[in-house]
C-alpha cells in the first residue's frame, strides 16, 4: 500500500513537471487567432498581424498637446499702454509637475509643464516692450522662470526660488535683445527640471518688424522616459514622428520662417537638415542679415536661430536631424508643399496689437 | 473501541486541516478588498525576452511579463532605433503571460543586434543577440542532420568508450576499483557541469521571478529522489541473483548519462540554432571526446557481470549505449526546433539529479565490493583522475 502510494506520488510529480515544461514551451501556440490588422514598415512593406500594431508612426494617439496648434501659436500677452507710451505685455504662467502625458502612442510619462504643455507657451514681444510674467508655481517642487536675454539680476529666475503649491513671483523686464531665446526653469537639479519639460520659446521682434512670412516655432527636444540619462525619444515639438504622420502644409513661393530652439539634453548636439532646399540662417535671430545659406545647421544646448526659406516645387519634403539616430527616434517631419498661389496661409503678422 | 478510534482519526484530520484554514484566511485578508495597508514600496514592472528568432525580413521576439504587475508593451526598437511592429495576441500582458512581438527588419546574418521593448511607463528593456542567424525551419533534412550530430556526440563516443570493457574485465580487483572510482569522478564532474549550465541558462534567459537557482536545486533534488527510489527497487530486485546487479547499476548509469546527454543535445541544437556553425563543429568534437569517457562509466560495472558473454553481452552493451547516447539526438531536435530556456533548465537539472543518484549507487557498490573501504589509494586516485580527465576534455568544449 505504502509503495503504491509513493509510486503515485512520483508519477504525479513527473506529470506535473512534464506538463509545465510543455506549457512553457508551447504557450504561443495555445493563443487564440484574432482578425487581422495591417501596418506599413519603414521600408514600405505591408505587414498583416492578428494582434495589435505597435507603431509610433501610423497609430494616432489622442493627445492633449497638439503639436500642429503649437507650431504656429504665438502669445502676445494682455496688451496695455503705460503712461510713457511703452507697450506692456502681461502673461500668466503656471508651473505644474504632476501631469502624466501620452508622449508617444501608449507611452505615459510624467512631464513638468508651463501652462500645461511641453514646450510651454511661446511668449512674443517687440523690442522695448515691457514684459510682465505673473508666475504661479502649482507644482509640488520649487520652480522658477529663467529667460535668456537682457534683464536685471533679480529677474533672472535663479536665486529667487518660487516655492511649491501656490508660490508666486512677478518677472518684469524690457524685451530684448531682438531674436529668439529660450526660457526655462532654473531650479537644481537643473538637468531634471529642464528635461522634464519646463521650457519654452521667447521671441523678441525688431521694432521695424520682419518681412511677412508663414512663421512657426520648432523646439527640438528629447524625452528620457526611463531615467537613464539618455533620451528615449527625440522630436520637433515633443511628440515623436508627429510631423511625419501629419505633414506641415506650406505654399510654394511663400516665405517660411522657423524659430528653432534646441532644448535637447544629454546629447551634446542636435541639428536640422532640410530636404530639397537651403535656408538662410540667422544665429539667435539677433541680426537681420543671414550668416549662412545652408541645409544643415548644428545646434548645441539652447543654441537657436531663425531659418528662412521658400519652396519652388510642390511635393513632400523631409526635414530631420542629420544625427540620424535622433530622426529614427522621432525627430523627423515632412513639409507638404502645395501650389496655392492665391491663398497665403498667413497674411501678415499682427504682433498682437 | 471502534467509535473512539474513529473520533480520534477525525481529530487528527481536523488538527491537520485547521492550520491550512488559517493560512487561507491570512491570504484572503492580505489580498482581500480594503487591505491596502500592506501596499508598501513601488512594484517595478519587468518583462523578459525569452526567445528571439530571425526569420525572413522579420525578427520575432517572445516576451513574458515576469514582474509583479500587469504591463503593456507599446513600442519596439532594434539597436535603439524605433521600429513599427506588431504584438500578438495583444499588448496587455498579465503576470507570466507571453506575447509574440513581430518586428519587420532587414537584418544581416551574423551581425549582433540589441532588441528593445518599451512598456507603457516608458521603461525600455533590452536583449542582446550576439549574431543573427535564420531561425531553423523544421525539415526532414535538418532533422536528419541533428540525428547525425546526436549520433556523433552521443552514441558513437559512448560505444567507443564501451570498447574498454575487455580491458577492464582482465584487470585486478584493485585496478577495477580504480576504474569504478574514476567513473564516479567523471559523473561528479558531469553533474556539476549540468548544474552550472542550468544556472547559466536560467541566469541569461529566465527572469528573476522564476527563482532560477532554486528552480534548479528543486528539480535536481526531485530527480535525485525519484531515481534514488526507483534505483533502489531495481537493485533490490536484482539482488536475488548476483548476476544482474552489475547490469542494474550499469543501466542506472546509462539512464543518468542519457538524461545528461539530452541536456547536451539541447545545448548543441540551440548552438546550431543560433547559427554559429564553426562554434558548433568545435562543440561537437569536444563533446565527442568528452563523452567517450561516459562509455567507460558504463563499461566499468558491466565488466563484473558474470556469465554475460558473447551475443547477450554485446546486445546488452549496445542497448545501454543507446540509452546513454541516443537522448543527444532528441535533445538536438528539441534544442534546434523548439528551444525554450525553461525546458532546457528543467532537463539539465533532471540530468544532474540523475547523475548524483548514480554516484551514490556507485560509491555504495565500491564500498560493498572493496571491503567497506572508500579511502583506498585506488578509489581516491580513481576519483581524482576522473575529475581531472573530465576537466581536461571539457576545455575542448
Amino acid at each position: 500500500m505504502k509503495k503504491y502510494r509513493s509510486r503515485i506520488m512520483i508519477a504525479s510529480i513527473s506529470v506535473i513537471i512534464a506538463m509545465s515544461a510543455l506549457y512553457f514551451t508551447f504557450t504561443e501556440e495555445i493563443s487564440v487567432q484574432l482578425e487581422e490588422a495591417v501596418f506599413v514598415t519603414h521600408t514600405g512593406g505591408v505587414i498583416k498581424t492578428t494582434g495589435e500594431v505597435l507603431d509610433p508612426l501610423y497609430t494616432s494617439a489622442t493627445m492633449e498637446f497638439d503639436p500642429m496648434k503649437y507650431l504656429r501659436e504665438f502669445n502676445y500677452g494682455k496688451v496695455s499702454q503705460l503712461p510713457d507710451g511703452t507697450t506692456l505685455r502681461e502673461f500668466t504662467i503656471i508651473a505644474e509637475d504632476d501631469k502624466v502625458m501620452e508622449v508617444s502612442p501608449g507611452v505615459f510619462f510624467n512631464v513638468w509643464t508651463f501652462n500645461g504643455t511641453v514646450p510651454g507657451p511661446t511668449i512674443r514681444a517687440t523690442e522695448g516692450d515691457l514684459v510682465r510674467i505673473n508666475f504661479i508655481n502649482n507644482g509640488l517642487k520649487s520652480h522658477t522662470m529663467h529667460f535668456h536675454g537682457i534683464h536685471p539680476a533679480e529677474m533672472d529666475g535663479v536665486f529667487e526660488i518660487v516655492g511649491p503649491e501656490g508660490g508666486k513671483f512677478t518677472y518684469e523686464f524690457e524685451a530684448g535683445p531682438v531674436g529668439v531665446h529660450p526660457y526655462h526653469c532654473h531650479v537644481m537639479p537643473l538637468e531634471e527640471h529642464i528635461v522634464r519639460g519646463l521650457y519654452g520659446v521667447y521671441i523678441v521682434d525688431p521694432k521695424e518688424g520682419r518681412p511677412v512670412a508663414d512663421e512657426m516655432v520648432m523646439v527640438l527636444n528629447g524625452l528620457d522616459t526611463d531615467f537613464d540619462t539618455e533620451n528615449n525619444f527625440y522630436a520637433a515639438n515633443t511628440i515623436p514622428f508627429y510631423y511625419q504622420h501629419h505633414p506641415i502644409e506650406i505654399n510654394t513661393n511663400e516665405l517660411i520662417r522657423i524659430y528653432v530652439v534646441n532644448m535637447v539634453e544629454f546629447d551634446p548636439i542636435n541639428n536640422l537638415h532640410l530636404h530639397g532646399n537651403l535656408y538662410k540662417y540667422y544665429p539667435t535671430g539677433t541680426d537681420i542679415v543671414p550668416s549662412f545659406y545652408t541645409d544643415m545647421i548644428t545646434l548645441s544646448q539652447t543654441e537657436r536661430g531663425i531659418m528662412e526659406f521658400e519652396y519652388e516645387y510642390p511635393g513632400k519634403y523631409l526635414f530631420h536631424a542629420h544625427k540620424v539616430e535622433f530622426s529614427e527616434k522621432g525627430w523627423v517631419g515632412i513639409f507638404l508643399v502645395k501650389d496655392n498661389l492665391d491663398q497665403k496661409s498667413q497674411t501678415g503678422i499682427d504682433y498682437g496689437n | 473501541m471502534e467509535i473512539s478510534n474513529k473520533s480520534s482519526k477525525g481529530k487528527i484530520l481536523a488538527s491537520g486541516i485547521i492550520p491550512f484554514a488559517f493560512l487561507i484566511l491570512l491570504v484572503a485578508y492580505i489580498f482581500g478588498p480594503g487591505s491596502d495597508l500592506l501596499d508598501f514600496g513601488i512594484p517595478l514592472p519587468e518583462i523578459t525576452m525569452e526567445k528571439v528568432d530571425f526569420v525572413d525580413s522579420e525578427i520575432l521576439v517572445t516576451v513574458r511579463n515576469t514582474g509583479p504587475i500587469p504591463v503593456e508593451v507599446v513600442m519596439a526598437d532594434i539597436n535603439d532605433r524605433i521600429q513599427p511592429a506588431a504584438i500578438e495576441p495583444d499588448r496587455f500582458l498579465e503576470r507570466y503571460e507571453t506575447a509574440l512581438v513581430r518586428i519587420p527588419f532587414e537584418w544581416n546574418e551574423a551581425e549582433p543586434y540589441i532588441i528593445g521593448l518599451t512598456i507603457e511607463d516608458g521603461t525600455r528593456f533590452e536583449k542582446e543577440i550576439e549574431a543573427a542567424a535564420p531561425a531553423l525551419e523544421p525539415s526532414l533534412e535538418l532533422a536528419g542532420f541533428f540525428a547525425l550530430i546526436g549520433t556523433y556526440v552521443g552514441i558513437i563516443p559512448v560505444m567507443i568508450g564501451l570498447l574498454w570493457l575487455p580491458f577492464i574485465k582482465r584487470i585486478s580487483k584493485n585496478k577495477y576499483h580504480f576504474f569504478l572510482a574514476l567513473t564516479a569522478g567523471l559523473l561528479l564532474f558531469l553533474g556539476i557541469d549540468s548544474i552550472e549550465e542550468a544556472l547559466e541558462v536560467s541566469e541569461e534567459n529566465l527572469a528573476g521571478s522564476f527563482n532560477g537557482a532554486l528552480l534548479v536545486v528543486t528539480v535536481v533534488v526531485l530527480s535525485f529522489l525519484g531515481l534514488y527510489y526507483t534505483g533502489e527497487k531495481l537493485v533490490k530486485r536484482a539482488e536475488s541473483s548476483r548476476l544482474t546487479k552489475p547490469v542494474a547499476i550499469a543501466l542506472m548509469i546509462s539512464i543518468g548519462i542519457g538524461l545528461h546527454n539530452f541536456g547536451e543535445g539541447l545545448a548543441i541544437g540551440a548552438a546550431v540554432g543560433l547559427g554559429s556553425i564553426a562554434f558548433s563543429t568545435f562543440l561537437i568534437v569536444g563533446f565527442a571526446l568528452h563523452n567517450t569517457t561516459e562509455g567507460i562509466a558504463i563499461a566499468a560495472p558491466m565488466s563484473r557481470g558474470k556469465g554475460l558473454v558473447g551475443k547477450a553481452l554485446i546486445g546488452k552493451l549496445a542497448a545501454l549505449g543507446l540509452i546513454a547516447g541516443s537522448p543527444a539526438i532528441f535533445g538536438a531536435w528539441i534544442g534546434g526546433f523548439v528551444y525554450s530556456p525553461f525546458t532546457s533548465v528543467i532537463f539539465l537539472a533532471i540530468g544532474a539529479g540523475a547523475i548524483f543518484q548514480v554516484i551514490i549507487t556507485l560509491l555504495r557498490w565500491i564500498r560493498e565490493e572493496g571491503d567497506k573501504n572508500l579511502s583506498s589509494a585506488a578509489v581516491v586516485s580513481g576519483f581524482a583522475v576522473g575529475m581531472l580527465v573530465m576537466y581536461l576534455t571539457s576545455i575542448l568544449v
